[in-house]
């Protein structure tokens, strides 16, 4: 079965082709994490797990559906998998508050009042209850960050995907988020998490999976990945990042 | 497709308002019997029509046609539209007939048919009180002459210009010219000879110099094959009120020895502050004329804008043409085409107000969709990806994420839109819209008071302009911090 199934999957800008076939399966309450160069394609992969990008070839099975079958209600699909952004992409025009309760009553989820329940719920576990009223633009990158994992945990999703969370961050605000996602991790979440922090990958990932290329070269426990690193490539990209 | 419906809806419930008084004026006395005459004229061309203090068009011209449609019995309407919007309007059948001081030419002939000359004209040339220098053409040499376009005078200057060797200057109306001369810019200029008289026996300003040139008369016109049952009773009113002595009555009313004139002198207190109420009329016109070509252009802004940024090759190709089309076009090359062209080309005629606003819409209408595409492209599109990601459909997402969003980037462009918006309801006095600038000309060409009137109409637009502005502002801020 398999929470997510990849297959085959293949992605194109025009004449470039960054994803060359990719083939993934994610189990329910894995956390797994995507290593590997700038242009490996990472980002794109973990786009294509919520149809944020249009893939060119292959299957994205989440949830036994076909997140690219035209008859697939894709909103009904992503309301089930958490985003969280390199660049939070809070909305700006609302306060902490709004930004989390927004999704969940617009879309009918939530009344008012259990929206805003669970939101400072929310804001409690990430650290934040201080900030309800706050806008973005008074946060600190590290609090923006997790303001936007609570916005993405109100619905409610059995799925969080990652996009390099913690690289527009200063690097003492890091911990924090890092902190918050391991958090997640051990609550049982099923996370998909593309990241160049690699303590991080080694401490909480159940898998590691190293791409390049468009391809993933290699992929397995970090032992086996950080530990033991089999593919040439894998072995001189660890070597840079990690004595860097 | 519920805001299209509410979108139409208040586009019709605002034709609706704003069409029906802006309409009835010149429609006032349709309701009465029989066809109601649409007679164009020039907006000034004493002593044949300009406004009185009161506002209302007398003159040789007006109270012949009044005499005569009371004697004949019917009813007409007239549009002071300018000398040259009126005779394109009379080819363009947007008015039935025209009375303006003009000349019956072979050249116009192929176009109009006239009624029996009313008037013998002449050519005469007329020069600063105080300039002795000027006492034949010969002594034109090297200066430069005014002229109005279309006239007579315009002619008789080309036609002397080059055997004389003085630089011809054409204006539009007839106020300009005697500014340019009062001003010393030119040095001397011709017109008929009945307006000419009629200004050097009025205003102390300008002094008639040598004999009036033999030249043709003036006659009511009609467009060729048209109205002629207009033109007959015109022709058989004029017999009758020439048997009756009337006529000789109305001509010596404006053209008799020391004739002092229907104006009073006026003190440049006085005059400013009668023309104050007009003036104010004039600026009314203009707000109602800027905010309701900005709600539609705001509609064209809104269709076109998201057809801009729609995902479909097609819409946003039509959208671009859209823009490219009415922002490529000069606005008064926009104006004349609407009012003049189509018209004439389709064969229908154009209400002024529809015309007016179809103008400034459709061209404001294409800065308000690239305001707007602007707007919309100029929010991050992380927005929207975190919008979809949580499950809100792109509608939704657009509604509630970017558009809030992109109102604050566009509110400064828009505020500078309803500025340039109001300033170009101006370009329309072309057409004959009696706008503020429109409104300040009428009250030059009956007072010669250049430089008063222009100040205060200068200050009007500045004063308008900085209230809308500094509320603008408020509102911005507003929504800013909101």
């Amino acid at each position: 079965m398999g929470k997510i199934r990849v297959e085959g999957l293949k992605k194109n800008f025009g004449a470039n082709e960054v994803l060359k076939g990719i083939d993934v399966k994610v189990e329910e309450g894995e956390v797994v994490c995507v290593i590997g160069p700038s242009g490996s394609g990472k980002s794109t992969f973990l786009r294509c797990m919520n149809r944020l990008e249009e893939i060119s070839a292959g299957k994205v099975i989440v949830d036994d559906q076909d997140i690219n079958d035209p008859k697939t209600n894709i909103n009904k699909v992503r309301e089930n998998i958490g985003m969280v952004f390199q660049h939070f992409n809070l909305f700006p025009h609302f306060n902490v508050l709004k930004n989390i309760m927004f999704a969940p009553m617009e879309l009918g989820k939530q009344s008012e009042k259990e929206a805003r329940t669970a939101a400072l719920r929310l804001l409690e576990q990430v650290g934040l209850s201080d900030k309800a009223d706050a806008f973005p633009s008074q946060l600190s990158g590290g609090q923006k960050q997790r303001v936007a994992i609570a916005r993405a945990l109100a619905m409610n999703p059995d799925i969080m995907l990652f996009d390099e969370p913690t690289s527009a961050l200063d690097p003492e605000m890091v911990g924090e988020v890092l902190g918050v996602m391991n958090d997640l991790a051990r609550e049982g979440m099923t996370m998909m998490i593309v990241t160049h922090e690699m303590g991080f990958a080694r401490e909480v990932a159940d898998r590691v999976i190293f791409m390049d290329g468009g391809y993933i070269v290699e992929e397995g426990t970090p032992e086996e990945v950080f530990g033991n690193p089999k593919h040439e490539r894998t072995i001189s990209f660890l070597d840079k990042v990690l004595k860097a | 497709m519920k805001i299209l419906r509410t979108l139409l809806f208040t586009m019709a419930f605002m034709l609706l308002i704003t069409g029906i008084p802006l309409g009835m004026e010149h429609a006032g006395a349709e309701a009465s019997q029989g066809k109601v005459y649409q007679i164009g004229t020039d907006i000034t061309f004493a002593p044949f029509e300009f406004q009185d203090t009161s506002g209302k068009y007398v003159g040789i011209d007006m109270d012949l046609l009044d005499a005569i449609a009371k004697e004949q019995n019917f009813q007409y309407v007239v549009k002071p539209l300018g000398f040259n919007a009126a005779v394109q309007a009379l080819e363009s059948k947007q008015v039935d007939g025209v009375i303006a001081g003009m000349s019956i030419t072979d050249e116009r002939k192929q176009k109009f048919d006239f009624s029996d000359p009313y008037f013998d004209s002449g050519v005469i040339m007329a020069v600063r009180s105080d300039n002795t220098d000027i006492t034949g053409y010969e002594d034109l040499k090297g200066k430069k002459v005014a002229v109005k376009t279309g006239t007579e005078g315009y002619t008789f200057a080309q036609s002397i210009a080059s055997k004389y060797g003085f630089t011809v200057v054409p204006f539009d109306d007839s106020s300009l010219m005697y500014e340019d001369v009062k001003s010393g810019n030119s040095v001397a200029c011709f017109e008929d000879y009945p307006v000419l008289a009629y200004v050097a026996k009025t205003k102390d300003d300008l002094k008639l110099v040598g004999d009036k040139e033999k030249g043709a008369s003036y006659g009511f016109a009609v467009g060729k094959g048209q109205n002629q049952e207009l033109l007959e009773k015109f022709n058989a009113g004029l017999k009758d009120l020439k048997a009756s002595g009337e006529y000789d009555r109305i001509k010596s009313k404006y053209l008799a020895e020391n004739n002092t004139g229907t104006e009073q002198k006026q003190g440049r207190l006085e005059l400013i502050i009668d023309s104050i109420p007009p003036l104010l009329e004039g600026l009314g016109k203009t707000l109602i004329y800027t905010l309701v070509s900005l709600f539609f252009a705001f509609i064209f802004g809104l269709i076109f804008g998201f057809m801009k940024v729609s995902r479909s090759k097609w819409m946003r190709g039509i959208a671009t043409v859209f823009v490219d089309l009415f922002r490529g076009i000069p606005l008064l090359v926009l104006a004349l085409f609407i009012y003049f062209g189509i018209p004439q080309a389709l064969g229908f005629k154009m209400p002024l107000f529809l015309a007016a606003i179809l103008t400034l819409s459709l061209n404001a209408g294409a800065y308000v969709t690239e305001i707007i595409r602007g707007g919309i492209e100029s929010i991050d599109r992380g927005q929207m990806e975190a919008a979809r990601s949580l499950g809100l459909p792109y509608r939704k997402a657009m509604i509630k994420i970017i558009i809030p969003q992109a109102i604050r980037v566009m509110i400064p462009s828009f505020i500078n839109q309803l500025v340039i918006t109001l300033k170009d309801t101006s370009i329309l006095s072309a057409i004959g819209l009696v706008e503020l600038t429109q409104s300040g000309k009428i009250i030059i060409a009956r007072t010669f008071a250049s430089f008063d009137i222009w100040l205060v109409v200068a200050i009007m637009y500045l004063v308008v302009i900085t209230i809308l502005t500094k509320i603008s502002n408020r509102l911005e801020r507003k929504v800013q911090r909101g």
